[in-house]
């Protein structure tokens, strides 16, 4: 498999999980400032910091409102984390990676990148917003249905599982810092009140509220959300499962030793959090500590296999 | 065939209709199809044509256009009407342009070694040495089963006698191959109730006799070979079509500086694993591109070393570099003799009646007669730089007179064919277009032709240039068995 091919579809890869993170995070969003009232410290802020655009966002000097906070997300193609530079980035990738899979996978990308151009208008209002971003978890769901049944688990696969797992992972850690601000102690009352309901959207931010409740015992307490986001190994978004997912790939790889120093000091950083024992500011560093992992991951991925680190 | 409003003034009359006759009827091989038209109406027809328009983007059927604002990707233009072959007249064609290709390619292997054509006399030396698709880097070698042009794309036209002749031999990087695959696979969502009862050839066999000829190539065909195909880019006009037949072939797309040539003169491509052997690539870059050694120094599309592996027999190039000497329109008019000369066979397909202008006699009836002919230079593909003298104001016809003049050995005329129409969907009705055709031929140890090809149809009323890059179309091509 060329090198300049592997690059492709891991990024293939991340630029679709991203659209489909983004799209969740932002229904997700609009369903629970629905529930809170006026004036809760938690609102549409919060997703430019989740996703890392807030400086972003304040420099094109628009009020963060809904309307332009959501079309900042999803629309803006000056925005390069938007949902719709996210997709056009995952056609390109796939476009030029078609002789490595099935027709079927990029025309559902094609479509997918129809639909949201040619849908912008409906952005403007709630209801047309949600229709829209419900048809791209859709798309993503279908693209993610029709690899999983229809392609081998081959050097391919195992890029585009790499990818989606290490975007995934550093979601959920961002989705979890969101968290911390919630058991601040400096909380409100408001969202002391409404802890419960919070709680429930972050895990729904994930997909995780079911998956949650069926491992048993408990309530939906702050601390139990987050270590069930970090550190159970069964559900598909905890940073655990994707890094046992990522060593996986990794391994069937060729020349993958490089690779096993920096997976076991993530393992290690891993198995040493404790949640009891651990303060929302300590979360925060533990947390941001994990997304540099993520990032020199990154690089020795880049620096093994990819088109422009390798030299003759 | 007035009774539906589709065919309203449906004009047939100024050239040989495919699927009208001259007394307004339909012809027999056409009949279901002309019936099953005659019963659908404007509203009906202009659905059909949305629903392809649909398919064609979301499959993404695309071809690129250079303008100013940068590189387009643009839908694929497709007519819904098919064009229809009798499965006879086929084989003949198919025959010929067998026949042809083989023909061309004891050319080729003629011109780099022994010269024998020009030894006997029947080639004038100067018109290898002056044409500037010959490579003096080619001399002496001889590719396997001694075929250059493996990958051939030639364009057939039927004039106003119902004949076909052969207009032209692309032997460099012809495309449009892909193109004729997906023009099928929109039709059968298009008219499915049609091609299941009609008996239609399929055209999907093409990839897999690609990739047959192709490991054919290769300098140990038992072993797997690696075959990659070797595209300039996302920006070339063609991606499209360069990454879906190397995922039809399940082969490796690649870029120049995807492939490295080391001190063993072997060619590699840079892989997850580190470098990896290739063994034969379909170059879909033109001759002087391939490689900054020898040819374009600085080209960026091209593999340096490539030329070297390829003369020490490490890998094979298809088409083999240098097989664009009989992609010369000076040459074409010679190949009926080549045919006699290396085959000791008659032409079966004839070629267009062609004047070379490096000849005085015709070149002085060619500058009398400019309004009447069409001229083209010898060695431009896409329909570019030609003049069609009866669509041409005095000022395009003056300048000719000068071009030609100027560079005699550069332009070739023919008389102004009245290329066949075929009923086209123009809005809400039909009306005739000129097409042409486009088979494709391989040539390696054995011969493929594909079946029909790619019809390309001029979408302006009254036009004869069928280039998608200046406004043209294509239509499914149907080569129908009417014995049951």
């Amino acid at each position: 498999m060329l090198s300049r091919s592997a690059e492709r579809l891991y990024w293939l890869a991340r630029y679709l999980e991203r659209t489909e993170n983004t799209a969740r995070l932002i229904k997700v969003t609009m369903n629970l400032i629905y529930d809170l009232p006026y004036g809760t410290e938690v609102g549409w802020h919060n997703l430019l910091t989740i996703c890392g655009v807030e400086t972003a966002f304040n420099d094109c000097g628009k009020s963060p409102n809904e309307q332009n906070i959501t079309h900042f997300l999803v629309a803006d193609q000056n925005n390069s984390n938007s949902l719709l530079s996210s997709l056009a980035f995952a056609r390109e990738n796939i476009r030029t990676s078609r002789e490595l899979m099935p027709d079927e996978a990029w025309e559902q990308v094609n479509e997918m990148y129809l639909y949201a151009i040619n849908n912008l208008d409906n952005l403007s209002n709630r209801r047309g917003r949600v229709v829209f971003l419900q048809e791209i978890l859709r798309g993503c769901q279908r693209f993610t249905g029709f690899i999983a049944g229809a392609m081998s688990r081959n050097d391919s696969h195992r890029f585009i599982c790499v990818g989606r797992n290490i975007e995934r992972a550093d979601m959920t850690t961002r989705i979890m810092d969101f968290g911390t601000v919630l058991l601040a102690e400096n909380r409100s009352l408001i969202a002391r009140e409404y802890e419960g309901i919070l709680w429930l959207n972050v895990l729904k931010s994930l997909n995780a509220s079911l998956m949650f409740r069926k491992q048993g015992r408990q309530g939906m307490q702050g601390k139990d959300v987050l270590s069930f986001l970090l550190g159970n190994p069964d559900f598909p978004s905890s940073v655990n499962y994707c890094l046992q997912e990522i060593a996986y790939c990794i391994a069937g790889l060729p020349n993958s030793t490089a690779l096993l120093e920096p997976l076991n000091a993530l393992d290690r950083a891993l198995l040493a959090f404790k949640m009891d024992e651990t303060t929302p500011l300590q979360l925060h560093e533990i947390l941001d500590g994990l997304q540099i992992d993520f990032n020199t991951l990154h690089s020795h991925i880049a620096q093994t296999w990819f088109f422009n680190n390798l030299t003759e | 065939m007035a009774t539906s409003t589709i065919w309203a003034n449906y004009q047939a009359d100024k050239a040989y209709d495919e699927m009208i006759n001259s007394q307004g009827n339909a012809r027999s091989l056409c009949s279901t199809l002309a019936q099953y038209l005659q019963t659908l109406n404007t509203d009906a027809l202009k659905g059909r044509r949305s629903a392809a328009e649909a398919a064609i983007l979301e499959m993404g059927i695309t071809f690129t256009v250079y303008s100013e604002k940068g590189n387009i990707d643009r839908a694929w233009p497709f007519d819904i009407i098919p064009r229809l072959i009798e499965f006879q007249e086929w084989k003949k064609i198919e025959a010929g342009l067998t026949q042809r290709l083989k023909a061309l390619n004891c050319f080729i292997n003629d011109v780099y070694n022994e010269q024998s054509i020009i030894k006997d006399g029947l080639l004038p030396a100067d018109l290898i040495e002056s044409s500037s698709n010959f490579r003096r880097e080619c001399i002496g070698m001889r590719p396997k089963f001694g075929s250059w042009a493996n990958i051939c794309g030639s364009d057939l036209v039927r004039a106003g006698n119902g004949e076909m002749y052969v207009l032209e031999d692309n032997l460099r990087v012809p495309s449009g191959v892909s193109y004729m695959m997906e023009n099928r696979a929109i039709t059968k969502r298009v008219f499915p109730e049609l091609l299941q009862n009609l008996n239609v050839m399929p055209v999907d066999a093409y990839p897999a006799q690609l990739f047959e000829m192709l490991t054919s190539l290769a300098p140990n065909p038992d072993s797997h070979p690696q075959i990659a195909v070797l595209t300039p880019g996302i920006y070339n006009s063609a991606y499209f079509e360069h990454a879906f037949l190397a995922q039809r072939m399940g082969a490796t797309l690649v870029e120049g500086n995807d492939l490295v040539v080391k001190e063993d003169d072997c060619v590699y491509m840079r892989t997850i694993k580190g470098l990896e052997k290739v063994d034969v690539i379909y170059r879909r870059i033109d001759d002087l591109f391939l490689d900054p050694e020898v040819f374009h120094k600085d080209s960026v599309l091209g593999v340096k070393g490539l030329m070297r592996a390829w003369k020490a027999g490490n890998v094979a190039l298809a088409n083999a570099p240098g097989a664009g000497v009989a992609d010369d329109k000076v040459i074409y008019a010679y190949v009926p003799q080549m045919i006699k000369y290396y085959l000791n066979e008659e032409p079966i397909l004839p070629n267009v009646p062609t004047y070379l202008c490096s000849d005085p006699e015709q070149l002085a009836y060619v500058l009398a007669h400019l309004p009447e002919l069409v001229v083209k230079p010898a060695n431009e593909s896409g329909g570019y730089g030609m003049l069609v003298g009866p669509h041409a104001s005095k000022k395009d016809i003056q300048q000719f007179h000068k071009l030609i003049q100027d560079n005699p050995r550069n332009y070739i005329a023919q008389p102004t064919l009245a290329l066949s129409t075929c009923p086209t969907l123009c809005d809400d009705h039909l009306e005739a277009r000129h097409i042409d055709l486009r088979p494709f031929i391989l040539q390696g140890e054995h011969s493929f032709v594909t079946a029909g090809g790619l019809t390309r149809v001029a979408l302006r009323a009254g036009s004869l240039i069928v280039n998608s890059s200046q406004g043209g179309g294509s239509k499914d091509t149907w080569i129908i068995h009417t014995e049951q």
